[in-house]
């Protein structure tokens, strides 16, 4: 049987088939246009460039390998990073890294954000480089001579990273905010190396580092 | 028929609040709309008639107002008696608590500290939680609720509650459980970009099982 449409449905017609197909499910494509596109929550915290906000501890995270985003996105989804009460901006990331739910998006973002130029944000610290060369010898055997890291021991450079973020994180490290959760293998390999610094030790001996850019 | 879980001493009354208020406004609002397009069907245009001008000073047509004008207020009253006896019984009343607690937004999580096995806040037992808030049933807490940056509101729809965190201040509020579970806590007040993921979750226990949980979380870090 024929059904006949008023005009009224008629002229409705084109829209009911333009809604269905914006609510097409398929997912986007894995990129970096999907990249850039999730980029613009970022963005507000992080900048446009990716080069951070120190004011709201947004650290700058342009030109970061991909497979270190990747990590610490998924490390913020499953709860061994950002979930402890003494991590402020770390509980601000968190929600951010689980809104990413789309099969894809992870890597997407990530190489999108490794696609930035890095910023090597200037320092803010007033450490002592020089006695921190001496600590910095515990940290080769991962992070390499140079600071640039390894992806093989799942070490990320730290020359690019912000000085205020690095102590931040040693401290995190340090106090059990970071690295203590039994499927956080690396970061607990990090915290153990954390245990011993002093907060003066962890300034020194990121001072030393920001000598390595 | 929806049903929608009650589990506080106080969210039975909240709901008859919200229920007697839409049913005397519903009543209200229906036979408005039926008068208002029976009066549009009864005097529309029709050939050979000519429409009357009126004043609006003609009683026969002033009581068309008048009545229902003074029946809405009579209305309005139960609806204010109503509303101040929650709004009394709610906001008013701080029962003495068997433990307190303390709340703290921030953009995007909460942070809940707990008392101890000490049951005291601020000592060195407390035990603090993201986005998991564990409380036993048919117990009286006073909450302290603080945020750490912007507005926030917490709120934990089976309890109807909903209280705002403002930056700067401890508000203090009170509920008790009525039946054990686990429900949603959420922010109810927008607060940045990751306001809608703002999400935790309040776990309602027996005497044994928050012994238990008390006992186990001892040994969690503060911050």
């Amino acid at each position: 049987m024929m059904v006949r449409l008023p005009n009224a449905g008629k002229a409705l017609l084109p829209l009911l088939i333009m809604g269905v197909a914006a609510c097409d499910a398929t997912p986007p494509p894995v990129g970096m246009v999907r990249g850039a596109e999730l980029f613009e929550t970022c963005a507000p915290c992080h900048g446009d460039a990716g080069v951070g906000n120190p004011d709201i501890a947004a650290p700058a995270i342009a030109g970061l390998p991909q497979w270190y985003v990747e990590e610490q996105l998924r490390g913020f989804q499953n709860e061994y990073r950002g979930d402890h009460a003494g991590d402020l901006p770390g509980l601000r990331m968190r929600p951010m890294a689980v809104s990413l739910t789309r099969d894809g998006d992870v890597e997407s973002v990530s190489q999108y954000v490794a696609s930035l130029d890095a910023a090597y944000p200037a320092s803010t610290l007033h450490g002592n480089a020089g006695a921190g060369a001496a600590s910095y010898v515990v940290c080769v055997a991962c992070h390499g001579e140079d600071g640039l890291g390894n992806p093989d021991l799942h070490a990320p450079p730290i020359v690019q990273l912000d000085d205020w973020y690095l102590l931040n994180q040693l401290r995190n490290f340090k106090s059990g905010a970071r690295g203590a959760r039994p499927d956080d293998t690396w970061g607990q390999t990090m915290r153990v190396n954390s245990l011993a610094l002093t907060d003066e030790a962890m300034q020194d001996v990121i001072a030393y580092v920001q000598t390595l850019r | 028929m929806l049903e929608l879980a009650q589990a506080s001493t106080y969210a039975a009354s909240i709901d008859n609040l919200i229920l007697l208020v839409a049913v005397l406004v519903g009543v209200w609002f229906f036979l408005a709309e039926g008068v208002f397009f029976w009066l549009i069907w009864k005097f529309r245009a029709k050939p050979g008639e000519k429409t009357q001008y009126l004043t609006g000073k003609e009683k026969h047509i002033k009581k068309w107002i008048t009545i229902p004008h003074a029946l809405v207020l009579v209305c309005d009253v139960f609806i204010v008696i109503g509303a101040v006896r929650v709004w009394y019984n709610v906001k008013q009343q701080l029962p003495e608590p068997d433990s307190t607690i303390r709340i703290i937004g921030q953009q995007w999580a909460w942070t809940f500290q707990h008392p101890g096995a000490d049951n005291e806040l601020d000592t060195a037992d407390d035990i603090f939680t993201v986005n998991d808030l564990h409380v036993e049933v048919e117990k009286t807490y006073h909450f302290q609720l603080q945020s750490r940056d912007v507005l926030h509101s917490f709120s934990v729809p089976v309890f109807r509650l909903k209280q705002d965190a403002i930056p700067g201040r401890s508000i203090m509020g009170w509920f008790t459980p009525t039946e054990t579970g686990e429900h949603d806590v959420q922010c109810a007040e927008i607060c940045g970009i990751g306001h809608g993921v703002m999400a935790a979750r309040i776990h309602i226990e027996d005497a044994n099982t928050h012994a238990a949980w008390i006992s186990s979380a001892s040994a969690a870090t503060t911050p």
